[in-house]
């Protein structure tokens, strides 16, 4: 698979605060990856470097397999912390002056502003916005030209509940054409909602990162063996709290909506006609350990 | 280069602040090139209430010393200061709406930032030294009898000091701008160093109380405004017999050159160096 972004052993203090450390993180084209962190945890600094507004002390980082430059900023959409606009332009304006900076044309400002809910505003003056406007505009400027990568830092920060699920909606939308999303969030909420991939990160160290559904899935999984796999999985595919399965090397890693006991779980297979050779309950010991980190945090 | 251009176009031919500062820009020159010559011989006037033998009064819009005249009056302090004023809002402004991060995001580099407000800088000074040559052709033809297009342009190389004026004291303005970041801060130190700072420093130098020296010509400020230092005025220089400048001298335009290639070179190195 091809790798979009790889950023490889960055390190970065401000004055005797260390941001990051040593954070590597490889992110493969067509993936929601999330970067989950409590607050200060290094998630923009990370994304900020990336994007050349910051310079790292170690450590290096790649954009589509090339060395970085303002040539593959421009294949990248980025919404970073708050709505960066001229507030005396319109939408229109201040989203012309962007297809500029990106070597575009003009036909497609009328499509994002479509996609954002701001066509009806699109010669209003930006300064006339309410917030959620505002952030609306910002993810409209980073869709502009269908980027291939799309970059949002805490994209629902401060919005009302209907501004968060329109903002999610549309991230789901773009996700579904392919584009490759780069999500930062302290919402573990959020990034399980939304990602594929997860990376995540406190106080500058990453902790973790792999499928968002094998570390942060609140549903119950088992490890389990028998000598015929494949009766396993028809079987296991019949329980009624069944979600998901995939094999882990020897093992079936099988994911149950909630309340399924390990005892209630062979019993269920012994009935089907198959004894296990291994059975493992698997801890929710991630989204455990998140939530230490946050309250370590608070 | 022309996309830069394009872009700032942008940014600024909308921006009410701008216009304001431009319509203000001109009108104080037009006051003060037509004020100009009323208030030398008020000055006249004033004198010669002192003198036995009265000073006779000028005219100060004839060729060819009207390019003098008028580059003199047009490079003073009070009217230099509105072009830097709204060099240094165009700077600011992006720190302050945070749109020279989002410029870099979006693809421009350091550099193409740099380059996009020296651009601006060159064609404000542009714009406005054409502006100066048709305005004061014009008004020299008016006051003049002309007697063949020589005559007209002899001192015409002042139009090149006042662009060469225009054009660095906006550059010390972009290196306050870039440096300082913030739109208030910025402006009150500028205009503080322009009017105060450095003429306290320049007579402090001046004065016999610190070893001899001829350093206060060559501080920035001055050095701009030494381009056109003074307003040529034949019949006053025949009757006091002073002997002062009557063209414009190469070396002196180089200065506030070095001094804007210097301020320039310090941006880029700060701007590299520092995070957005």
């Amino acid at each position: 698979m091809e790798t979009v972004l790889s950023i490889q052993q960055l390190s970065k203090h401000y004055g005797k605060i260390e941001a990051i450390r040593e954070l590597s993180v490889k992110i493969n084209r067509g993936q929601i990856f999330g970067i989950l962190g409590p607050n200060g945890s290094g998630k923009s600094t990370t994304l900020s470097i990336t994007l050349d507004l910051v310079k790292p002390d170690k450590g290096n980082f790649s954009w589509f397999g090339e060395n970085p430059s303002k040539e593959s900023r421009k294949r990248i959409g980025s919404v970073i912390e708050t709505p960066n606009f001229f507030p005396y332009l319109s939408p229109v304006k201040n989203l012309q002056i962007v297809a500029d900076i990106k070597d575009q044309d003009y036909s497609d400002i009328d499509r994002v502003l479509e996609v954002t809910g701001l066509y009806e505003r699109r010669h209003s003056k930006f300064k006339t916005f309410s917030f959620g406007m505002k952030q609306r505009l910002a993810i409209a400027s980073a869709l502009l030209g269908n980027p291939e990568v799309l970059i949002l830092d805490e994209p629902t920060n401060g919005l009302d509940p209907q501004g968060i699920a329109q903002i999610r909606e549309i991230i789901l939308q773009v996700a579904k054409q392919g584009t490759t999303i780069i999500l930062a969030s302290h919402l573990l909420d959020e990034v399980q909602k939304i990602c594929s991939h997860v990376a995540v990160i406190s106080k500058g160290i990453k902790l973790f990162d792999g499928k968002v559904s094998e570390v942060l899935d609140i549903s119950d999984s088992f490890e389990l063996a028998a000598a015929d796999m494949e009766s396993l999985l028809v079987a296991i595919q019949s329980h009624p709290e069944y979600l998901s399965a995939s094999r882990n090397g020897d093992h079936l890693l099988v994911y149950f909506n909630n309340g399924v006991k390990p005892a209630d779980l062979n019993i269920f297979l012994f009935q089907k006609g198959l004894t296990l050779s291994y059975l493992s309950e698997r801890k929710r010991s991630l989204e455990q350990h998140f939530l230490e980190l946050l309250h370590d945090n608070q | 280069m022309i996309k830069l251009l394009k872009i700032e176009f942008k940014k600024i031919l909308t921006y009410r602040i701008f216009w304001i500062l431009a319509g203000l820009y001109f009108i104080f020159l037009a006051a003060g090139i037509m004020m100009a010559e009323f208030m030398i011989n008020n000055m006249v006037d004033n004198m010669n209430k002192h003198l036995p033998i009265p000073l006779p009064h000028v005219t100060i819009y004839f060729f060819p010393w009207i390019w003098q005249n008028i580059a003199f009056f047009a490079t003073l302090r009070y009217v230099l200061i509105f072009p830097a004023i709204i060099v240094i809002i165009q700077i600011t402004n992006e720190f302050t709406f945070k749109t020279i991060r989002q410029n870099v995001i979006n693809g421009l580099s350091k550099s193409e930032i740099l380059w996009s407000k020296l651009l601006l800088i060159l064609l404000i000074s542009c714009v406005i030294t054409i502006l100066f040559a048709i305005g004061t052709l014009i008004i020299g033809l008016i006051h003049t009898q002309v007697d063949g297009w020589r005559m007209v342009f002899e001192k015409s190389p002042f139009i090149f000091g006042f662009f060469v004026s225009i054009l660095s004291y906006q550059v010390f303005a972009f290196f306050f701008g870039f440096l300082l970041r913030n739109t208030g801060l910025a402006i009150a130190l500028f205009t503080l160093y322009s009017f105060i700072v450095e003429p306290i420093v320049y007579y402090f130098l001046k004065s016999p109380v610190v070893f001899r020296n001829s350093i206060s010509p060559y501080l920035p400020v001055n050095s701009v405004l030494r381009i056109t230092e003074y307003p040529a005025i034949p019949v006053l220089k025949k009757v006091m017999g002073l002997n002062l400048q009557d063209s414009v001298s190469l070396g002196q335009t180089c200065i506030p050159l070095l001094y804007a290639a210097i301020m320039i070179a310090i941006v880029v190195w700060v701007m590299n160096k520092r995070d957005l």
